[in-house]
């Protein structure tokens, strides 16, 4: 099974059209491989693939600037959805 | 020293040397220091080399640096030309080569990008790392003692911005500092615009709207917060804790701020600081509307209208939004906008005609280009020795003297907040090797003005995957350019004997593959417009 890295990775390659190097820790916005439109995108994305919902307070560039960033609150939110005793075990 | 940016951010930094003038996520500067590094960066531009009257390229992003090395352009006497950073390397290359570019200031991070035209051009660093083969502004700035030197008038050259036009390259508006101190001057009138103001600004420095916001604090002494928008609660977050109290966007800029998709943190913030939002760029729809006077219930609503060859034209007041939504309001101050026939008359109340400005606010002309300039800026009879702006676009004055806008004089597509030729989309198209012919084709889109629809037709007459095909053209084109549809065409038709394609049935054509109806235009009646219904 893909690691969750690299499922986003192959978002940004096949959906976003980006195909240079990629790294967790770059900041995706600043390097302009996302912009306003691509990071909702990928957003969306997340909630749908990691079957996870975003609150407002997840959805902020802190949390999803950097790849790292959004593997932090997947992970995050997937914990949280455990803990609750649903079924999300990813 | 005449009126000028210049002297207006001179008599600010003298009156509030200490207060905040602009806030970066990075640093911010008082306005002294705003002054000091203006003068310095200007004193830099001139020990490199740099003459009064110089075109300088400016290819940054939205930081304080930015905005002291287009100050330090404005103080050395020389002429600031804003590049997109998301341009491809052809269009900069036709800027830097059509406006005879002296020099290019940008970040070290894309000075990679932009090596190759260092044989056209002295390539300056004005914001990031210190690299050896290019002067680096701030690192300049250090060592220079800051002095003040700009002795333009008003008639001088300020600035050329690159617009596209409906045919061909993009063309440069040139500018003088007597425009930009008048628009600061007008905006800053009508909206109310003061010294207690925090500005949000989350529009870029590449173009009239967004460089007015730092001309109307400089004037002002008001204090400026730069921000990128890519999330709107960022966005929202900043509003709240910073009591941002006035909001220029555009109507895309909304739709980003609302994305339904998105959980948004509008509910628990406390907005009451902002008076108001003013936008431009494209009409507001009613769900814009709603979603600004929701979120933002002490905020009142400017929606104006305009364009680059006389910066703004109008601006609806904001208790006539409710009465008059659809209208795009009464000319700005100093500034008059008549409806003209194709005689040259006043179009009577009710009549269709085009938007004639006249005013302070007119530009120079298209930079040495007097072909386009002379189909544009022309003298009327009425006004002997004095130059108007025929916009092209088409309006209406109801009997109260609102102006309604009806359609678009030329073929461009407004998407996103940007002018795109049709003919620059379908250059680029063409230009792969399994393509033959392309048109490109507005797609009305409240949410961005309009979508770029391109139908095209290939070699082998089978149509080619699309993503790599998107994938191909977003290499070619800026982002904003990359059409939202891409239409195959087994053959286009052609107009019966000049053996040309036929763009009205393949715009209608590519209409009813997406499911669209024809753009009402003609046919909407004008009552139901002016009513508002």
């Amino acid at each position: 099974m893909a690691t969750q890295l690299q499922v986003l990775y192959d978002f940004i390659r096949t959906e976003i059209g980006y195909d240079g190097a990629l790294s967790p820790d770059i900041d995706l916005l600043e390097r302009q491989i996302l912009d306003s439109f691509s990071i909702v995108q990928l957003a969306v994305f997340i909630q749908e693939r990691f079957q996870i919902e975003l609150e407002a307070e997840d959805l902020v560039r802190a949390n999803l600037g950097r790849l790292s960033n959004m593997i932090a609150l997947i992970d995050r939110k997937k914990a949280a959805k455990g803990q609750l005793g649903n079924q999300g075990n990813g | 020293m005449p009126r000028s940016i210049p002297r207006f951010l001179c008599e600010t930094a003298e009156r509030l040397p200490d207060k905040t003038a602009i806030v970066s996520k990075t640093r911010s500067v008082t306005f002294s220091q705003l002054r000091d590094e203006a003068l310095a960066t200007a004193e830099c531009m001139r020990e490199l080399g740099v003459q009064p009257g110089d075109r300088v390229g400016i290819c940054m992003e939205k930081t304080v640096d930015q905005v002291s090395a287009i100050l330090g352009v404005l103080f050395a006497n020389a002429i600031v030309v804003p590049i997109l950073p998301r341009l491809k390397q052809t269009n900069i290359r036709h800027i830097i080569e059509n406006s005879g570019m002296a020099a290019l200031i940008t970040d070290s991070e894309r000075l990679t990008e932009v090596s190759e035209f260092a044989d056209m051009t002295k390539l300056i660093t004005g914001h990031g790392a210190i690299d050896n083969n290019w002067p680096n502004l701030p690192y300049l700035r250090r060592f220079i003692q800051p002095r003040l030197f700009f002795n333009s008038i008003g008639a001088d050259n300020a600035a050329i911005i690159y617009s596209s036009g409906s045919t061909g390259r993009p063309k440069g508006i040139l500018i003088a500092h007597r425009n930009l101190a008048d628009g600061a001057d007008i905006v800053a009138e009508y909206l109310d615009t003061r010294e207690v103001d925090r500005i949000g600004c989350v529009l870029s420095f590449n173009f009239d709207y967004g460089m007015n916001q730092i001309w109307q604090t400089i004037l002002k002494g008001a204090t400026l917060y730069l921000h990128d928008l890519a999330l709107p609660n960022d966005l929202f977050a900043l509003v709240a804790k910073e009591s941002i109290t006035a909001l220029p966007v555009m109507p895309v800029i909304i739709t980003k701020m609302f994305d339904k998709r998105l959980k948004l943190a509008t509910a628990s913030y406390d907005f009451s600081a902002l008076r108001y939002v003013c936008s431009t760029g494209g009409r507001l729809s009613a769900d814009m509307l709603n979603d600004l006077k929701a979120t933002f219930p002490t905020a009142k609503i400017y929606s104006m209208f305009g364009l680059t060859e006389a910066f703004r034209s109008t601006y609806l007041e904001p208790d006539k939004l409710d009465t008059h939504p659809t209208s795009i309001g009464k000319a700005i101050p100093d500034c008059q906008v008549l409806v003209l026939d194709e005689n040259g008359e006043e179009c009577p109340p009710n009549v269709i005609g085009e938007l004639v400005h006249r005013g302070a606010t007119v530009t120079k002309g298209y930079w040495h280009d007097p072909e386009n300039t002379a189909k544009v800026f022309r003298t009327h009879p009425r006004f002997p020795g004095e130059t108007l702006v025929f916009s092209g676009d088409k309006v209406v004055r109801d009997e109260d003297g609102y102006l309604y806008f009806i359609a678009r004089g030329d073929e461009m597509i407004k998407t996103k907040g940007f002018r795109v030729s049709p003919t620059e989309v379908e250059a680029e198209v063409t230009h792969h090797p399994e393509i033959v012919d392309a048109v490109a084709i507005a797609v009305p889109n409240i949410a961005v003005g309009e979508d770029i629809a391109c139908a095209y037709t290939t070699i082998s007459g089978q149509p080619l995957p699309e993503p790599t095909l998107r994938q191909y053209l977003k290499g070619q084109l800026p982002s904003h350019m990359v059409p939202t549809y891409l239409i195959y065409f087994g053959s286009f038709p052609i107009t019966g004997n000049a053996g040309k394609l036929d763009r009205k049935a393949i715009k209608q054509a590519t209409f009813e593959r997406l499911g669209i109806e024809e753009e009402a235009g003609d046919s909407r009646s004008l009552r139901a417009l002016i009513q508002n219904e």
